[in-house]
């Protein structure tokens, strides 16, 4: 089945655009670029090019002027070369965010299913519409009896690899109404998904090696619309930058540095807002509770919440500050388990794994909390160090 | 000739003679094998066979005493590093074994000693509780309750959860009792195969309910009030509520029992007391379900989440959970012989699990204790473990026995009691 242009030029990221516009898939990237600003002379392309990027380094949470016309096609493909030559994942995770985000918008305001069922066969997601809307629970907790019905449920195995980032509790497939292999989902959590699916799509792996595409960022560059857009985006980001730079101070302890002695739980979520990308809601409490119980100065941890892409000063200080006076303790490791936060396995981290020696017990122990993970490490540093200094000092009595 | 030999001749004679019966693993020739061999305590790896043909003239060969294969498919199976194999997928792997949890019947049949303060005892410890050391050497036995509970867990894994919440198909279902204390389960299907190993840690805690948040459910206290889970919704929240209405329906001093045990719910009789007084209130509200206000005198959050941590361990499935996340590990191949018990790793279709009896089957193509002789054959051994416990197999009972025992025993209790490295022969 192959959906309708009219679906393909509103959402250009849908696999039919490989069917449509097969020509483009074959084309040089340089020479396709070449074709598209030939195309649109009047430099209508580069203005809501330029309008994506703005409204990503500002935070904002929609783009104006998303149109759904044979130009936004054009679009969708420039911006995923310009994101792969910017080479930046702060960079590429803004545009994924706020991209995705007017995609949510847009599929929200569709009034009939019928475009959400054609995008779900697209993207070829095993899945069964009912015409009739099944009821798969109710809502109680209100003062009113809301009764929980959905067309839309989800194969299990496609449900998962959609969620796999989103880490909100109530999204884990143990929340869900699952039955004979399929998860009722409400149209809007579809469509959070496929938002999902959307920012993973935008979002350019960073190349180590840059000499892999500086060749070819020096061609697109021969292009003079391109030259433009590529110089004024990088322009506006420098601008913003200082915005999101004065944040990153972790290093705070009576004026020592412990962010080396992080945890990877804490190490994760601090690269991930370092990254320019979303955390959830768990894992931003866990991040001020943590940092509080080192005694971090509020502002400092403010600053470092300000490279979220929905950054709000007045409301981050609010909360952190409230958090403060509330003396909330930070997580143990078994309640970050349970929340997906725990990184132990993923990074391999020995302490996390292995554990201690205790001398007292007699027996290796597990940590049960992170803030343990600080003592543990300071201490192996400590007694590191000594055993270093005796070394050179007995070299230095010979 | 020593034990180990004898034994090692053994499994190479079963498998010359039962080559024929060994059923062949789907897409033999992308998984890898493993194998443990009676000379060594070491697992030789990544092995890769083009055929059952050859695989048979391997085990014929060695006899190992473990043999096991991925449940994942490589291309180049052999392959030394896991970079290199070409993972295409794996299968879904469950293992149920008794090992893992409490079993009543473990007070009677496993034990264990102390290798520091030399204290001696019975039932499933971690660690000694007089010096609590966990130097401890256990000796786990097994016995029909053990594994007819295995049993039990593995008819809940696929009525209550695989079938009618994951719709499994009972075509890729493959089940086999693992030779010693559980059973194994593997679902190959296509849309499985691809799921990473995070999006397996979603389905454990599906099968399990260990990571159940109750409040994501709905359990909340507003206004003073506890509202409470509904059994209208689809998923845990309707097995939980359809777990208590069944337990309330239960006679008083059942549920007084289930409520003061402290490996379930562990109340105080305070609680439990309070709770009987108002059950059938509770039950009345849950099962109208128009307000759903829980009150029950004395119950707050932490007594409701206490009771519905209770109630998710009595649905949950016992399994070991690293196994079916990891999607490198290898598992028993169907067939072959367990070299801990000297028992065949049995496969059984859905519809034979039922009447399944590993221990006495009476079923002579599903019948693990593969040693049973026909001609009644003996064999003298002496005992060198401190204890064991009693051992029924095939409806004969042996034992107990203690260190220094000189027995004669049926050829196939004989090869167990090898296996387990509790006697030799004399």
């Amino acid at each position: 089945m192959s959906i309708s242009i009219d679906l393909l030029k509103h959402y250009p990221w849908l696999p039919s655009l490989k069917i449509y516009y097969s020509d483009i898939a074959t084309q040089d990237p340089t020479a396709f670029i070449e074709e598209a600003f030939l195309k649109y002379p009047d430099g209508e392309l580069e203005q809501r090019i330029s309008k994506i990027f703005k409204a990503a380094f500002n935070n904002l949470e929609e783009i104006k002027d998303y149109k759904a016309d044979e130009l936004n096609i054009y679009l969708y493909l420039i911006v995923k070369i310009l994101l792969f030559v910017l080479n930046n994942k702060p960079i590429s995770n803004r545009v994924a965010n706020t991209y995705s985000k007017q995609i949510y918008k847009e599929l929200i305001e569709e009034n009939e299913d019928a475009s959400l069922y054609d995008i779900c066969k697209d993207l070829k997601l095993k899945f069964e519409y009912l015409n009739l809307p099944f009821k798969y629970g109710v809502n109680l907790n209100k003062s009113q009896r809301e009764i929980l019905k959905t067309s839309f449920k989800i194969h299990f195995t496609d449900y998962l690899k959609l969620a796999a980032n989103l880490h909100d509790d109530y999204r884990k497939l143990v929340h869900n109404a699952l039955s004979e292999g399929y998860v009722y989902v409400q149209k809007k959590d579809l469509i959070r998904l496929l938002q999902e699916y959307v920012r993973r799509k935008l979002i350019v792996e960073e190349v180590k090696d840059e000499n892999n595409i500086e060749k070819f960022r020096k061609n697109l560059l021969k292009i003079r619309e391109f030259k433009e857009l590529y110089g004024n985006i990088l322009n506006n980001w420098e601008l913003k930058k200082e915005d999101f730079e004065y944040s990153f101070k972790i290093s705070f302890k009576e004026g020592s540095d412990l962010s080396n002695n992080f945890p990877p739980c804490i190490q994760d979520i601090l690269r991930r807002i370092q990254e320019g990308m979303n955390i959830v809601h768990t894992e931003r409490l866990f991040l001020v509770f943590f940092l509080h119980a080192l005694n971090y100065p509020t502002e400092n941890i403010i600053d470092i919440f300000s490279n979220l892409p929905d950054f709000d000063r007045k409301k981050t200080k609010y909360q952190v500050e409230f958090a403060k006076k509330k003396e909330y303790t930070p997580h143990s490791c078994s309640t970050l388990k349970s929340l997906n936060i725990c990184k132990a396995n993923e990074s391999k981290d020995e302490i996390c794994l292995e554990g201690y020696y205790s001398k007292k017990l007699d027996t290796q122990k597990k940590l049960s909390h992170p803030l343990f993970y600080i003592q543990l490490k300071q201490y192996r540093n400590s007694t590191k160090n000594k055993a270093n200094k005796t070394k050179i000092e007995k070299k230095d009595e010979r | 000739m020593s034990d180990n030999i004898f034994l090692k001749r053994l499994f190479q004679a079963y498998y010359q003679e039962k080559q024929k019966e060994i059923s062949v693993v789907s897409s033999l020739e992308f998984r890898e094998f493993g194998f443990i061999p009676w000379e060594k305590q070491i697992m030789i790896r990544h092995i890769g066979f083009e055929s059952q043909k050859v695989l048979l003239s391997y085990l014929i060969d060695r006899g190992p005493k473990h043999v096991y294969s991925s449940g994942s498919l490589y291309l180049q199976p052999e392959a030394q590093h896991m970079e290199n194999k070409q993972y295409q997928g794996c299968d879904l792997i469950v293992d149920i074994d008794v090992d893992h949890f409490y079993t009543p019947c473990k007070d009677e049949h496993d034990s264990w000693y102390c290798n520091n303060c030399e204290t001696i005892g019975t039932g499933m410890q971690e660690k000694c509780p007089k010096c609590e050391k966990s130097k401890i050497t256990k000796l786990n036995w097994i016995c029909e309750k053990c594994l007819d509970v295995a049993k039990n867990e593995i008819k809940k894994l696929i009525y209550d959860f695989l079938i009618p919440d994951f719709g499994t198909d009972e075509k890729d279902m493959r089940i086999a009792f693992s030779g010693h204390r559980g059973y194994h389960l593997k679902v190959e299907s296509e849309e499985l195969r691809k799921l990473n190993s995070d999006e397996r840690r979603e389905i454990v805690d599906y099968l399990t309910g260990e990571n159940v948040s109750f409040e994501v459910l709905g359990l909340g206290e507003k206004s003073q009030m506890i509202h409470g889970l509904s059994k209208e919704n689809i998923g845990w929240s309707q097995k939980i509520m359809e777990k208590v209405i069944e337990i309330l329906n239960r006679p008083k001093n059942e549920i007084e029992n289930m409520l003061l045990d402290e490996n379930l719910f562990g109340f105080t009789s305070f609680y439990v007391g309070s709770f009987l007084n108002y059950k059938d209130d509770f039950l009345d509200v849950i099962t109208k379900g128009e307000r759903n206000v829980w009150a029950i005198e004395g119950f707050g959050l932490t007594n409701w989440k206490k009771l519905l941590r209770g109630i998710v361990k009595l649905i949950g499935i016992e399994l070991d959970e690293p196994v079916s996340i990891d999607t490198h590990r290898l598992i028993r191949y169907p067939g072959s012989l367990h070299g801990k018990t000297g028992f065949k790793v049995q496969e059984i279709k859905l519809n034979e699990l039922d009447d399944f009896t590993p221990l006495n089957e009476m079923n002579e193509k599903l019948d693990p204790i593969v040693f049973k002789s026909k001609k009644k054959l003996t064999q003298k051994l002496e005992i060198v473990e401190r204890a064991l416990p009693i051992t029924k197999i095939k409806g004969e009972s042996f034992g107990p026995y203690v260190q220094g025992d000189i027995i004669e025993v049926p050829h196939h209790i004989a090869v167990f009691l090898l296996c387990k490295e509790v006697a030799k022969t004399i």
